[in-house]
Order: C-alpha cells, then structure tokens, then sequence
C-alpha cells in the first residue's frame, strides 16, 4: 500500500529531494517493524445473561494487525446476529505501536435457553488463530408479579391491552401497550421496545397518547399509552408477548446529601439512575377464519362495522355528460384498505377509476369516514336511473356479513343536442339532500369569437422588436441634441465660428442676387462685412474693427502666406475703390465671387 | 398632383368590385402610391373577412355536429378549422368540450389550455379546464401560484403592457433632455416608470420562458408507463394517466424525459403526449 508514495521518495527514482526521503523511509521502516508484532484473536459477549429478545454485543478482535476483515459467523438457530461494524485501536507503549480491530455484532436471542457460539479459526498473517467458544443464556423476561406492582417496589412495568381475544383473520383493531412510570421516578429515558412476539399478527405504527395518573395499589403511577394498529393475518392460536423493552430511569438516591447550592435537587444532583427491563404479560390469541356461508357476491375483504351513504349530481344530463357519484363509508375497521366493490348494475355508464379520500376520527385510522368520489358517463338516454349502490362486510362483533345497499338516484338523461331542462336534483330515500352537484362542463360557445393569427407572439416578431427601437433612437437623438447644445453654451468661439459660417452662407446666396440685380453698391457693402465677420471670427477681433489693415497687424505677424493675403488684400481693395468708382457690369460683379469664396476657404483653413 | 395624372390610373383596379362608391371617390383625393396602399389594404380586408366568415360557417356546422351528439365527427370539423392558420378561444373552448364528451380527457385539456392561452381570462374556459382537470387521477403537475399569475394576461398582453411603459419611459427621457429644468419634478415619475418598466421586462421574460414550446406535455394515453430510461426495456418508475400534465426535461429520439413532480422523472414515447 506505501508501494506508489515510497517510488517518489526513494532517492533517485523519484522527483522529490533526496534528503527528504531518508526520514520517510525510516519511519516506514520504523513502522512495519514496530507493527510486526504477534497477532492475537478473541471473542467476548458484554453479557452472558440476556433476557429473551434483548441483545448482548458481541467483539471479535485481532490485535497487531489493523486491516482484518470481518469474518462471517455461522447461523445459529433462534440467534440473530447482525454486524454492526468495526472499530480500530492504536496505542504506543514503550517505542512501539501496538494496533487492534474489533468487529462488532448484534446477537439477540429469539427464545429462552442456552447458546454456544462456536470458536472461529482465522488466518491473520499466516498464522491461524482460534478464538475460544461463547456461551449465552437466554431467559424469558417475565412481566412482574401482582404482589410486586401492588406494593410499589417496582419503578416501571408494562400492560398490554387488547380489546378482544377472538379475532377473524384481516380483522384490525387498536391495541394499546401502557408504559407504568412509579412517582418516584424523576425521568424515563431511552426507552426502546426489544421484542413484541406476536406471531400471526401485523403491527401498524405506534401512537403515543396522552399521559395520566393511576393508583395502583399503593403507589400513584403515571401511564404513557402508546396505541397501534394490530392486524390479524392467519389463523390460529398465538400468544402475544411477552413485550420487552429497556429504559434508564432517574430516581432520588437514597443516601444523597443536601447540596447547598441545589436544595430542591432542581440541577440533578442526588440522582440515581438504572436501567430496566420491562416485560408485559403474554396473552393467548385465536384468529378464525371468516365463515364461507352466507358470503356476499360484493364482499371484497372488508372487515368492521360501517355505514353507507350516496349522492349524486348532476342528475339532469345530457348522454355523455359526466356525473359524479360520491360513496360515503363511514364506521370503524382498517379504512385505509377499504376499496370500491365492483358495480356490475352500471354497464350502461361509462366508469373512470374513483378516487378516495379518508378522513379519519382517530390518530389510528380506524374510525372515520372513507369518500370514494366515481365519474360516470351515461351511454345512451334510455337511462332512468344511477342503480343501487351496495357495500358488503363482516360484522366481526355480530359475527356475520353485513351488506349495505343505498337506493337507486333517479336520472333525466336527454340526448345528445337536446335543449337543457330544468335541474332537479335527486334524492336518496334517507331524505339528504343530494351533495351540491358536480360541476358539469360549460356548453358549447356559439360564436365564434376574435379570430387570431395562430403564429408567433409580437415579441419574437422583428418588426415589432425594430419598432422598439424607435423611443431609444428617439431618446439618444434627445441626448445628442441636449449635449450639442451645452457644448455649444459652454464655448463662445465655437458658437461664433458657427453663427459666421451661417452668416457666410446666407451672405453668399446674397451676394450672388445682388450680382444677378447689378446692385453694386449693395454687393460690395455685403461682401465687406463678410470678409469682415470672417476675419473676425479667425482672429477673434470684434467684426467692426477688421479692415485692411489687419493683414499687416495680424496675419502677417502670424506667417500667413503670401498666396492668401495677395487675394485678401486685393478683394479689401475693390471694396475701397468701389466706393468711389462703382463697377457697373454684372459679369463683373458675378467674377468677384469666386475670388471671396477662394480666400474664405483658405482663411478658415488658416491655424490661427 | 393633376388630374391627368388621375385618369392615368386603370379605371377598374384590381379588387375595385370591393371598393364603395364613397371610397372611390376617397380614392380619388389622395396620391397614386396612397390608392395603391389603400386598395391593397381594403383586398387584404376582404379577404380576411372571406376567411372568417368560411371560418365562421365552418364553426356553425362544427356545432350542430356537437349538439347532434356527433362528437368524432365534431372534434373532426373542429380540428380542420383549427388547421387553417387562424383560431379563435371559442374555436378551441369547443374542440376541449367535443374531446371530452369522446372520452379523450388528455386532448380536451391540451384543447382547453390552447383556449386559455388566447382567452387568459375567460370564466367558461377556466372552468371546463378546472372540470377537466379533476377528472385526470394520479400524478399530474399543478401549476403553481406563480404560473396562474402570469398565464392571467397572454403573451401579446404582457409585450403590450412591457411596450407601453419603455415607451413611457423613454418618453419622459426624451422630455427631460427637452426640458431639464423638469427634472426634478419629474424624477419620481421616472424612477416609477424605470422600475414598472424593469419588472414588466421580467414578467415578460417569464411568461415567455413558461409559455417556450414544447415545456409543457399532456399525456394521451391511458395508464402510461414512466420508465426510468429512454427504452422499451427500462424499468417503469411511475404510472401517468390520460390528462396528467407534465414538465418536459429533455428530448432523445422518440423519447421525452418529463417530471410529474419534482421527485417523479422518467420517459415516455413522444406519440403518448401532445406537446404544449
């Protein structure tokens, strides 16, 4: 097992540091040599003495060796064992390491007398071992005598009860075991239930109920009732119990000493604990078989004392309308196992499985009421009536079948198509009104109604989605827009650059009408203030103060080349000389307007 | 637009029989491309009206087949109108009721849920799904609270209802970039449109994922057999009766894996359910 761990370890096989792996090795060594001790084998039972079903723990251990497997052990007759598991020791003890396993069992005895478990031989490491042979004495735990509960001296006993001696086989009833608690006794703890021999009949769930106080004899004592369902499943005669059961009471120690610091003995001290043994008395039963005369064709296996109610509805229908048929089974007996009896009267019904549902008087299910709820479909319109109902069982008190028939529930079935009559709802003879009919299906619709495209749902259809799309586009527009115009508050410059290139724009459309117009005067004023707001706009002079002079006391300065201010000083110029010597042609002022838009484009492309 | 122009246009359109007198001259007022779309929208009209009133014959002679007790014959005619591309609740209201009455309780609820998903609301159809229902015995998935809520509105309702408050949204958005000396009278009314809006998406999102095709299953079969595996073979691990509704796992080949509760999963052949 250390084979793969010891290959990376060991110096020059492995990857690790070789100077790591010596200490390992060694301990290693140190290890197998200190576990190679010699192997030993015993058996031991806590107990020799046991009561009948009761277990005693039985060990099974090797000691120098830690990887023994459990051994199987033979079966013995009216001896259960069962493996509980193994538990491991190590323990140092002058330098060496001394190892054991044990393999625990479970064996309880199934009835009184004396057992001898077999010595087992094992290989352990070669060497076969031998374990010595056990003996168990089985005894009956018996229930106390009357003497002994009547004084008091006992602390807790059992008393099974049950309601009758005679039962039929499939009878249930409620059987109680009560738990006898003395006053004295402060606690009653990990109270377990060791065998309940009761051959021939089933146990159901216990219950417990509600405690209370009983005198017996001289002693008060307190009762824990716990109630189960008990079945009887073959005939014969069988004997219940004895029940046994185990508990660890707490009682007041004879000898305590008065604590200062708990006077009323509140924090536990002073107390006493035990553990005990309880057994019951062991009663006699006869289970009959139910009798074969007189056997309803009905009866399916129903056992008790019950009653039987119908109702029905709705009992004005159309063929093929569902109607639902409710059977109520109300009585004491196992309800949980009752079943609908088969209905041969209703072939001309359509029938779908009932369902059931149990309301139950006790914690037990033993009393209560069972409500089946049947659908039936009427087949043709012939039909005049849902036919009696019957439930047959065996009265186990009047020892006899019983059967139970509720009278037919009259019907109105039209067919199919025809107009729907007025509802009257049908009686049973008891005189109960019939339950509040089912609800029946909703008639046919006669329009057809809004018709609607069977296809995909306007989400998945992409127009509808590029339609979404709308309001968001909308709402980045809105976003540019507002930014735009922040931009444009916070930066005069630009806002100016902006209005100018309008201004230049509009002042060109302008020019070239009064070119068209031959309005020289007009046309030179205008193309003036547009070199004027252009440059101002450039060298961010107020538009007023730009004349032509700007072209020495600005431009220049800022190496603005020849190529832009020869053509900028010239269109300065014609505007001065027309003043004085209007040009008269419109050619000539059509020509005038290629040169402007020129210098514009030069003058805006200027770094400035 | 002149009126030479106007008499270029064929004197008899296709489709003109369907048009008025009245709507001629309408059609005369407006440009050529609008009589174009106008007249394609008024065949388009008649054409659906065409198809209803076939639909709505059809539906009639569905009926008398229901009401003459012909119930085969009726889930026949049902199913062929179904079949044309269009329907309508009361279409699939009837096809559930004929299924029943055939004893076909599976099909009638599949019927039934196909009527509640265009009529989310209507009484008569939760009723008769609800009567349906309690017949199916055995395992079957209940729709919980959740799902009832959200299956109370269709699908187009909840991307109507979704659309309305974006739209809303975006709108007091857009006035705000408008107007931003609104915002502060406004935030609240933003704030409640964001989150009505953010919650609508996900009840959306949910209805949709509830309502993805091929969730759901209703079984068809009576006493079907859920097997542990994808084979004829494998072990039956439950018992499903004709109407159970069932949640679709996976799919593999003819097999559907389906839970009927969350500790009820298993496969069934694919010809033993409708998928929804």
């Amino acid at each position: 097992m250390f084979g793969p761990w010891l290959k990376n370890v060991v110096p020059g096989r492995g990857h690790g540091k070789p100077w790591l792996a010596a200490p390992f090795a060694a301990a290693f060594l140190w290890l197998t040599l200190s576990l190679a001790g010699a192997a030993t084998f015993t058996a031991s039972l806590d107990r020799d003495v046991v009561p009948v079903g009761e277990s005693v723990a039985l060990s099974l251990t090797f000691t120098g060796t830690s990887s023994q497997s459990a051994p199987s052990l033979p079966p013995i007759e009216n001896l259960q064992i069962d493996y509980v598991g193994p538990s491991s020791q190590y323990s140092f003890e002058n330098g060496k390491v001394n190892s054991s396993i044990t393999h625990n069992f479970s064996v309880t005895p199934r009835r009184p007398g004396e057992f001898t478990i077999p010595a087992f031989t094992v290989t352990l490491e070669g060497q076969k071992l031998t374990s010595q042979p056990l003996t168990l004495k089985a005894i009956q735990a018996a229930a106390p005598s009357a003497d002994a509960i009547n004084s008091g001296s006992q602390l807790a006993f059992l008393r099974l009860l049950l309601p009758k001696k005679e039962f039929y086989v499939g009878e249930c009833v409620a059987a109680e075991l009560d738990v006898y608690e003395h006053s004295r006794v402060r606690n009653l703890d990990q109270f377990r239930l060791t065998a309940f021999p009761a051959d021939g009949f089933s146990l159901g769930k216990m219950v417990e109920a509600q405690d209370h106080q009983a005198q017996v004899g001289n002693a008060v004592y307190r009762v824990i009732p716990l109630r189960f369902p008990l079945r009887a499943i073959k005939t014969g005669s069988f004997t219940a119990g004895p029940v046994t059961a185990t508990a660890v009471v707490s009682i007041p120690s004879a000898n305590r000493r008065r604590d200062p610091f708990d006077p009323f003995g509140m924090l536990g001290g002073g107390m006493e604990q035990k553990q005990l043994t309880l057994a019951s008395d062991t009663e006699t039963l006869q289970v009959l078989p139910l009798p074969r005369e007189n056997v309803p064709a009905d009866f399916n296996g129903a056992i008790g004392s019950y009653t039987l109610a119908i109702s029905a509805g709705p009992t004005n229908v159309t063929v093929g309308d569902p109607i639902t048929v409710r059977i109520q089974i109300s009585g004491h007996g196992d309800l949980d196992s009752l079943t609908l009896p088969e209905q041969p009267a209703w072939h001309d019904f359509k029938t779908y499985p009932p369902t059931a549902k149990v309301q139950a008087a006790d914690p037990l299910g033993l009393q209560g009421t069972k409500t089946f709820e049947q659908i039936v479909v009427p087949q043709n319109a012939d039909i005049r009536q849902i036919p009696p109902v019957s439930f047959s069982y065996f009265d186990s008190d009047a020892k006899s079948y019983r059967t139970l028939t509720q009278p037919a529930v009259p019907l109105t079935v039209r067919p199919a198509g025809s107009v729907a009559m007025p509802m009257v709802l049908g009686q049973n003879r008891s005189g109960q009104d019939n339950a509040p009919p089912a609800r029946d299906l909703i008639p046919n619709k006669q329009r057809l109604g809004g018709l609607v495209r069977l296809g995909p749902p306007l989400v998945r259809q992409s127009w509808f989605l590029a339609l979404q799309g709308v309001p968001l586009l909308a709402f980045v527009s809105a976003l540019a827009w507002r930014k735009r115009t922040e931009m444009l508050a916070n930066n005069p410059r630009l806002r100016r650059q902006r209005r100018v290139a309008q201004v230049l724009r509009d002042g060109l459309i302008q020019l070239r009408q009064l070119a068209d117009a031959n309005k020289s005067d007009a046309f030179f004023a205008t193309l003036f203030r547009l070199l004027q707001e252009q440059l101002g706009e450039r060298l961010d002079l107020p538009a007023s103060a730009i004349t032509e002079a700007v072209i020495d006391e600005h431009l220049r300065p800022r190496a603005v080349p020849e190529s832009t201010l020869a053509p900028l000083r010239e269109l300065f110029q014609v505007c001065n000389l027309a003043r004085y010597a209007p040009i008269k042609t419109r050619q000539e002022l059509a020509a005038v307007i290629p040169k402007f838009e020129t210098v514009l484009r030069e003058l805006q492309n200027l770094k400035v | 637009m002149t009126p030479s122009r106007l008499l270029s246009l064929p004197r008899k359109p296709r489709c003109s029989w369907a048009i008025p007198a009245a709507g001629r001259a309408l059609v005369a007022s407006f440009p050529r491309s609008l009589c174009v779309v106008f007249c394609a929208l008024i065949c388009f009209s008649f054409s659906a009206a065409v198809r209803g009133d076939d639909l709505t014959a059809g539906f009639d002679a569905a009926n008398k087949l229901y009401d003459g007790g012909k119930f085969a014959e009726a889930v026949a005619a049902y199913q062929n109108l179904a079949g044309s591309g269009q329907g309508s609740a009361a279409l699939y209201f009837n096809l559930g009721n004929a299924l029943f009455k055939s004893g076909e309780v599976g099909r009638a609820i599949a019927a039934y849920r196909c009527a509640e998903r265009i009529a989310p609301r209507d009484p008569d159809v939760q009723a008769n799904l609800q009567f349906a229902r309690s017949q199916v015995q055995g395992p079957s998935l209940a729709p919980g609270r959740w799902q009832r809520w959200l299956s109370a509105l269709t699908i187009d309702e909840w991307t109507f209802l979704t659309a309305a408050a974006l739209w809303t949204l975006f709108g007091l958005l857009i006035l705000l970039q408008w107007r931003p000396a609104l915002k502060a009278a406004l935030r609240n009314y933003v704030v409640t449109g964001a989150l009505a809006a953010l919650l609508l998406c996900a009840c959306l999102g949910c209805a949709l994922a509830e309502a993805a095709p091929a969730r759901l299953a209703v079984v068809i079969a009576r006493d079907v057999s859920v097997r542990s595996g994808p084979l004829d073979e494998a072990k039956s691990v439950f018992t499903v009766q004709d109407g159970a509704e069932v949640r679709v796992l996976d799919q593999k080949d003819d097999w559907i894996q389906v839970a009927a509760d969350p500790s009820r999963i298993g496969w069934l052949r694919r010809t033993q359910v409708v998928l929804q």
